[in-house]
Order: structure tokens, then sequence, then C-alpha cells
């Protein structure tokens, strides 16, 4: 259906060591003399520890070092905003992937059983596994604070009023559930100790700074004697922004003095991992006879487990989206993240845009049916226009993206607005379409230190040398740079030499995080890309006495502007022999873009997605096949084909598996599955065959920002629309992710959709 | 006391050692091993052929995926003495002498990002052509199941496969 995305579709340029299996990874890595870490977790989700006996552990042969709490120099504490994290606990744990001790020996399966000799006493205390729960006056303070991680609203107009004057209104909670991130490479890598009492971590995240102050903070060393190497990674998808098993590796290897090796198994990175926020939504919301909305009441309950992270910022996210890229004059969102004893939520992508979203474009199906009109019909007539304020009224760069990616649906009406029809033959197989619409923020947001850049060099090997903080977690990051770089400056990609994610020679760029990377890369070369041609240019010009006017960069090295030949004036390589001095140097500082009103978190840019969907509901089984996700996006220009298209794609199957399937259970604070058994991610058998991504490309009259990142956008509004195509399908509205094959069997019942009489 | 019980432990794990032999990427392999040490960490460690991954380590997500005597397998579930004689292919072979046109077709179609899950993919789709030269969609989304992908949504790998074996 929509048209596929024209545009470049140059290989990767770490594609042939990733299709071949020659690329280390940091988990490959292996170091003389390594040793192998394993970190010591919580046997409760909440107790007091009484002791800690790690005598025998010690005196196993090949154990190394084993280190508690009281092997750490500096803060014993990590997380991104507030470090209330315990590196190793002392006192209390909290949740079950709790470190208490670690563990270096030589092999791995000595560190296991070392762990196994340690012996820790603990007093159980009363688990706190409900964020409801957690806010009663009685609920045991899981920190000094109390339970509430974080408080916070958006209110415009007056919505009591309001609600009077609606004509329909909807009013429903919704359940999102916790979904795991899941990438293929579990968190690891190998520290290795350096002579000047220093450290190199090779361990992926997506800030290597971050990391670096992090760690200094524990590790008691100057941050300029730590090295992060943090790229690349097996995915991350946000879930390796936190520190990980960064700090144990770190202070078994400073305490043994050899490279120490932590690769977690999936059962420990499961246990001890971030997860994506569950949230409890509620929302009201009203609409007035013509279908327009009037008013929208939310309340937002997260549930931040055990420890803040990135807690307060992605519920700041939800709260902002709560209203999408809707107009409604009356608004109130309340949002609360709370403390329990489950497993710790945070960054994942989308960064609570997916929860709010599904719970809105939830509403205005809902409404919809109320009044009459089609999904596609209540979203135009509600749709923000360009130059329309954002979510929390603060001014964004005028973006047409909404309604655009409206209109690309809009061409499908027929396909959409056609009721529940059976499959074929098979009459106990209905089939329906849904759709959904989101705006969602790049960058940190309003108040936030976002802070980017970027550094070329031309080498005296005659390479240009792009440097930037960020990392290659399989986003596509490398092929954004190689497309950006050569786009501007008219080189080959064999002329560049690209640096990334090691701290001793990347400027700071700021996290590859939010969206945000391509959108830094490419305002990075607008800064630097003239005055670095001028300086390679007169260069050229001073060595051939040519002007430089006469001279341009091209592909090999110095073309002549005039002349039509086949090859470079002169080689870059030979140009560089001309360096006597320093090598010619240009780097930029700035910020990433925010909007001008005191929004704190509000975002500047955005991008938008619309997503059509269509399943199959199998009323005898309860299953759901997903056999259409096709997605437009508006985001600006596409930088590389292939890696815009793999994140609409794989963002939308990875939604497609939070609809139907993960859910990171608990019990009790304790984790229902384990591994891959129990925690199951889509397969290729539960998949469309095949997606359909359309991208608009065009930017607003006068939009200096130009491309914007996909690396979430295509996460966020697939849910909705796959349970939108359920309700098509069979009457059901669905208010709880993910959709249980029970559930739908008992609406079938309910619904009486199943005759087992013949011929009625 | 405990260190010396321990110890003793150890050298009875040595004597149970066999001798490993099998042919790898097409060369004799001997090494003295413990027999139930999991393929997938022979080939990693011991060998440092690190092409092939470990992921779930229980065998529900091909990251792990080598060919044994032409079969697909997950290295995570074999152990060394069911290796024991055995033919062993892993990712690291198939791009000798040049690259294979499976790969060839992944980096064409973003048949990959993160890579991770890539070689055992690649090992995946290997076998399937080899056993079914002109695969259904049906045998293709058979043929893969084993194998999880985070990233692309299978989108890229279907039309690599497609690609590869189709066009």
């Amino acid at each position: 259906m929509l048209a596929a995305i024209e545009g470049k579709g140059r290989i990767r340029p770490d594609g042939l060591s990733k299709v071949t299996g020659s690329l280390k990874y940091l988990t490959d890595l292996s170091f003389e003399g390594m040793l192998y870490g394993k970190v010591l977790r919580s046997e409760h989700p909440h107790a007091r520890i009484t002791s800690i006996h790690t005598e025998k552990a010690q005196q196993l042969k090949g154990v190394a070092a084993v280190i508690t709490h009281e092997d750490i120099p500096g803060l014993n504490g990590f997380g991104l905003i507030f470090p209330d994290q315990p590196v190793l606990c002392d006192t209390i744990v909290r949740y079950t992937g709790d470190a208490i001790a670690a563990v270096a020996a030589e092999t791995e399966e000595i560190a296991e059983q070392a762990l196994s000799l340690i012996e820790v006493g603990y007093e159980p205390l009363a688990v706190v596994d409900d964020p409801e729960k957690a806010l009663l006056p009685h609920s045991p303070k899981l920190h000094p604070d109390g339970n509430l991680l974080h408080q916070t609203s958006y209110i415009q107009g007056d919505i009591e009023h309001a609600f009077h004057c609606c004509c329909f209104l909807v009013e429903e909670t919704y359940e999102l559930p916790r979904q795991m991130h899941a990438y293929m490479e579990t968190e690891g890598g190998v520290v290795v100790p350096e002579e000047n009492g220093g450290i190199t971590v090779f361990m992926g995240t997506q800030h290597g700074y971050k990391d670096r102050f992090q760690l200094s903070r524990i590790l008691d060393i100057p941050e300029e004697r730590i090295r992060v190497i943090s790229s690349p990674m097996g995915g991350s998808f946000g879930g390796k922004d936190e520190l990980n098993v960064q700090p144990h590796a770190s202070l078994l290897a400073l305490k043994t003095g050899r490279p120490v090796k932590i690769h977690q198994t999936r059962e420990e990175s499961l246990r001890a991992g971030l997860k994506r926020h569950p949230m409890k939504i509620t929302m009201k919301t009203g609409i007035d006879e013509q279908g327009l909305l009037l008013a929208h009441q939310v309340r937002i309950l997260a549930d931040t487990g055990a420890y803040s992270s990135l807690g307060p910022a992605v519920l700041d996210f939800a709260v902002e989206h709560a209203a999408g890229p809707y107009l409604i004059p009356h608004v109130k969102t309340e949002g609360f993240s709370v403390f329990t004893n489950n497993g710790v939520s945070g960054e994942f992508r989308g960064f609570g845009g997916n929860q709010v979203t599904f719970a809105l474009e939830s509403q205005m199906d809902r409404l919809a049916e109320l009044i009459d009109l089609s999904p596609l019909e209540i979203r135009k007539r509600n749709v923000r226009r360009a130059e329309d304020r954002g979510p929390m009224g603060q001014r964004i760069a005028p973006a047409n993206g909404a309604a655009d990616v409206l209109e690309s649906i809009d061409r499908h009406k027929d396909e959409i607005e056609k009721a529940a029809q059976p499959a074929d033959s098979a009459t106990w197989i209905k089939r329906g379409t849904g759709m959904a619409l989101t705006m969602h923020g790049g960058g940190l947001g309003y108040g936030r230190l976002d802070g980017s850049g970027g550094r070329l060099e031309f080498s005296r090997e005659g390479k240009i040398e792009v440097y930037f903080g960020f990392e290659e977690c399989g986003q596509g990051l490398l092929s954004v740079i190689e497309t950006i770089v050569t786009d501007e400056l008219q080189c080959a990609p064999s002329d560049m030499v690209i640096v990334i994610g090691d701290t001793a020679r990347v400027p700071h760029t700021g996290s590859s995080t939010a969206s945000r990377a391509t959108s830094m890369v490419w305002n990075a070369l607008q800064r630097m890309k003239g005055e670095f041609s001028s300086l390679i240019l007169q260069l050229a010009s001073d060595v051939s006495g040519i002007s430089v006017h006469e001279l341009k960069l091209g592909e090999g090295g110095i073309w002549k502007t005039y002349a039509d030949e086949t090859l470079p004036f002169i080689h870059y390589r030979d140009l560089a022999e001309n360096v006597f001095s320093d090598p010619i140097t240009v780097s930029t500082i700035f910020d990433f873009p925010t909007t001008p009103d005191p929004v704190p978190g509000g975002h500047f840019l955005y991008a938008f997605a619309a997503v059509l969907a269509e399943v199959e509901v199998n009323l005898l089984t309860g299953k759901i096949t997903v056999t259409r996700l096709d997605q437009a996006v508006a985001a600006g220009p596409v930088i590389s084909r292939l890696g815009y298209l793999g994140q609409i794609e794989g963002g939308g199957v990875m939604a497609l598996g939070y609809t139907l399937m993960e859910d990171a259970a608990m019990e009790e604070g304790l984790y229902i599955p384990r591994n891959f058994d129990s925690y199951l991610i889509p397969t290729i058998k539960d998949v469309p065959l095949e997606m359909n991504v359309e991208a608009i490309e065009d930017l607003y009259d006068g939009d200096i920002y130009g491309p914007r990142g996909v690396g979430e956008i295509g996460t966020v509004a697939a849910a909705p629309a796959i349970t939108k195509a359920i309700h098509s399908a069979m009457g059901h509205w669905i208010t709880k992710l993910p959709v249980s094959p029970e559930e739908i069997l008992s609406a079938v019942n309910e619904r009486g959709l199943l005759s087992w009489k013949r011929n009625k | 006391m405990e260190k010396e019980q321990v110890s003793v432990q150890e050298e009875k794990m040595d004597s149970e050692s066999i001798e490993f032999r099998a042919v790898i990427n097409n060369k004799p392999i001997h090494l003295s091993i413990h027999p139930v040490t999991p393929l997938v960490e022979l080939l990693r460690t011991e060998l440092q052929l690190t092409g092939t991954k470990i992921s779930c380590g229980i065998g529900r997500c091909g990251a792990c995926s080598v060919l044994m005597d032409g079969r697909l397998v997950n290295a995570c579930l074999i152990m060394a003495f069911q290796a024991n004689g055995k033919n062993i292919e892993t990712i690291e072979n198939l791009s000798e002498p040049g690259i294979h046109p499976i790969q060839q077709a992944m980096l064409m179609e973003g048949g990959f990002q993160c890579g991770y899950c890539t070689p055992g993919m690649v090992m995946a789709i290997k076998a399937l052509g080899d056993e079914t030269p002109a695969p259904t969609d049906e045998q293709i989304l058979e043929a893969l199941s084993g194998n999880l992908c985070r990233c692309t949504g299978y989108a890229g790998i279907i039309r690599a496969v497609k690609r590869c074996y189709h066009d």
C-alpha cells in the first residue's frame, strides 16, 4: 500500500563485519590474564541484610577477588538522575536485581561456584508490589523521602466546566505491561586496569561520557583516568543507557590488577535489567456535537520499581504527550511515578510516549464510535495544524507532519472503514483494521542539559576524520554519519574515518538517545563544513598556486571546478604531506534546539507517525495475527534509506510484541519469566510478510533543523492501531496489554460470536 | 579445608576431560576438554570463533546457530561430547573465499541492524537454502522461526532471503 521509501541504499559501514561475524562486540573481547566476573543478586525483593560472609568464596581455588559494599572507594550509588541505586547493597535490598557482592575468578564456572559460597543473611521485609498500594500512608517507605519518586502535571483551561459542555464522554482505565528491551546482546564487556591507576571500560552504553562520570564518582578516581569504549552494541533500545555491570567489573579489575570480563546471562539480564514502565492510565475525554475535543483529563500512575534511573523524565514525557497531536482547549494531566519492590523501570524506546499514546488513541476510537464518525474523520477534525503550539502550550518548530501522515492514511480510507469481515472461507476467523496517530518529541527537552557538537580533522594520512561521541547500537548511526559527511563534503566513504564511542578520542556530543543523534550529526556538519572545506582548499591552493575559487573537495581529493577530469587534481593523501603544523581541525559545540517557552522537559522538534494495522482474530483459539502493519512517518529528509526503513519496521514489530505477547510480569516482587522460553518476543512467524513505510520528507517552509531522528517514532502508535483492528474485527475494546487469547475467547463467548449449531 | 576439597573435585573433573576431535571450518581440531562444555563456549572461548553469539543459552533465540554435519543446531545445547567427531561449520567459514550470496543479500536489503543475531540468522538461511533451493514463504518462515531478531522486525530478513533465493 504505502509507497516504499525511495532514496539512497548504500551498504552500511559496519555491514560487512556484521554479516561475516568478524565484528568484535565488546562482550567478544578477551585479554591476556583476563578474569571472569559474576554478580550476586538479592534473593528477596525487599529485605534487611543482616550479614554478608564471603570467606568461603574467597578461599575457593581460582577466585581472585570477592567484593562487597566495603570495597567501594567512592559513592556507593548510581543513577542517571539521582544516584540512589547501590552498586553493592549494604543494609537494604529493594528488588531481586539488587547486587550484594561480586566475584572475579579464573573461569566463569568458578565465579559461579564462588557466588554460591557467599552467605547473605536476610530479614525479609513487607514487599510493596503495587504502585497504588505504595502510595497508601501505611505502606513501608522504600526510600527516605517516601515512595513517590516524581509527581507532575499539566493544566490548561477549566476541565470541570468543560466536561459539562461535552456531548459525549469516554472514561476508561488502561493498563500497560512491563516490556523488556530484549536486546540480543546482554549487558557486559571487559574492564582493563591501566598503569596510571585508571581503567579502560569496554562496555556498551548510550552515553560514554555519562558512564565515565558515574564511574569516577563510584571509584573515586578522576574522570581523565577512565576511558570508556562504548560501541558497538548488540542492541540497546534505551536499556543500556544506565549503568549495569560496569561498576562491578571496574571494582574487580582495580582490586585484582587484571582485566575482568562480565557478560550477563539472559536470566541475569532479565532479573537485573531495566524495563519499560508499567503504567495505569485513566482518561476521561469529551467531545462536542461536532466531534471536536473539548476536555481531556488524564491520570498516569507509573511503576518505576526500586530505583529512580530515568523515572522522572519518562513521566514528564508521558504527561507532555498525553494530549498528543490534538487541539484540546481544556486539559488536566497528572502523573505519579512510584517506587515499588518490582524491577527497575527506566529508559525504553518511546520513553513514556507508547503508554499514553495507547490510552489516548483508544479514547479517540471510542469517541468516534459514540458520535458515529470514522476513526480517520475524528482525528482529522481535531489534529493540530503546522503552526499550532505544542502539547503543553509551548512554541514548537512548525511542522505539518500530523496532517501529512493522516493524509497518507486517507488514501486507504476504504480499507480502514470497512466493517468486520470473515477472512476467506473460514467463518471462525474475523478480520479488522485499525489506525492510530502520534507525535513524538526529540531531544531531552527544555531545561535539560542537552549539548552536542562534533569534530572534523584532516589527518596526516590524508583522511577526513569524523568524531562524534555517539554509539552504534545497531540503529545505523555509522551509516547516517557516512551519508551526511559524504553529502556535505562531497568526499567518498573511503576518504573518511569515523570515530565514535571512545571517550579518549571523541568530543562531548551528548547521548545516543531521544532520537537525537541523526539530527545532531546533520546540524554539526552544517556548522563545520564551510570552515573545514575552506581550510583544506586553502592548503591545496597554497600548494598548487591555483585560486581557492577554482578548487573544490570531491571524491579522493581536490578537484578543479572548471576541468572535466576523471581524477582529482591532488589526492588527499598527497595533500596531507604538506601539513607541517597541527592537523586541520574544525569543531563545533551547540545545544539541541529547545522551545523558547519555559516548559520543563517540553520538546521543540517532533516527528509524526500514523499506523494502519490489520488483524485476523481466530475465534476458536483467541489468537491474533497481525497481517498488516504499515506506517507513514513525517520526520524530515531520509538520510539512510535502509536505516530509516529498518527503524520503522523494527519499531513496529517491537510494538506488536508489546501489544500481543510481551510482559515481564511480577508476582510479589519476583519475575515470573526467566528467559526467552517464558518471555516471548515476536518471531518471524508473528509478523506481516510485508510492511510498508511511507516517509514524508517535506519540512515546513523555513525549517532550519534538518532531519529528525526516527529511532523511536515507529514504536509509538502501533499498539492502539492493532487493538482498534481487534475491535473492528469483533467489537471488543481492549484496555489491557498484552492482549491475551483468554480475553479474546471470553469476549467471543460474551458476544456469542461463534455458533456451534449448523445452518443457523 | 574447603579449598582442599574443592581442588580434589577439580582434579577429578580434569581426569574426566575427553580428547575432542572435530573438523571445524575445514580444519582438524584437537582439544582436551570437559565433555559437557557447550559447543558455543568451545567455539567462543577455546577457539576464539566469536562470530557465533550467545544470547539465551537455552536454545530459544538461535544466536548461536551453527551447522553440524550440515544440520542447523543451537551451539548452546550441543555438548562437546556430542560434537566430538563431527564436522562443524560456523559463520567464519561462510565468507571463505568470498562473501556468500546470503551475506550479500542481507547487506543489500537491510537484513540486520545491531548484527548480533545475524551470524546465526545467516547460518539458518544457509541451512534453508541447502535443503530447499527455492523456498516458499511458508518454508522461509518455518526455517527462520528459531532465530530471534529484535531490531529489524524481520522485514529486511525476509526481503534478503527472497532476493537470495528467488532473484
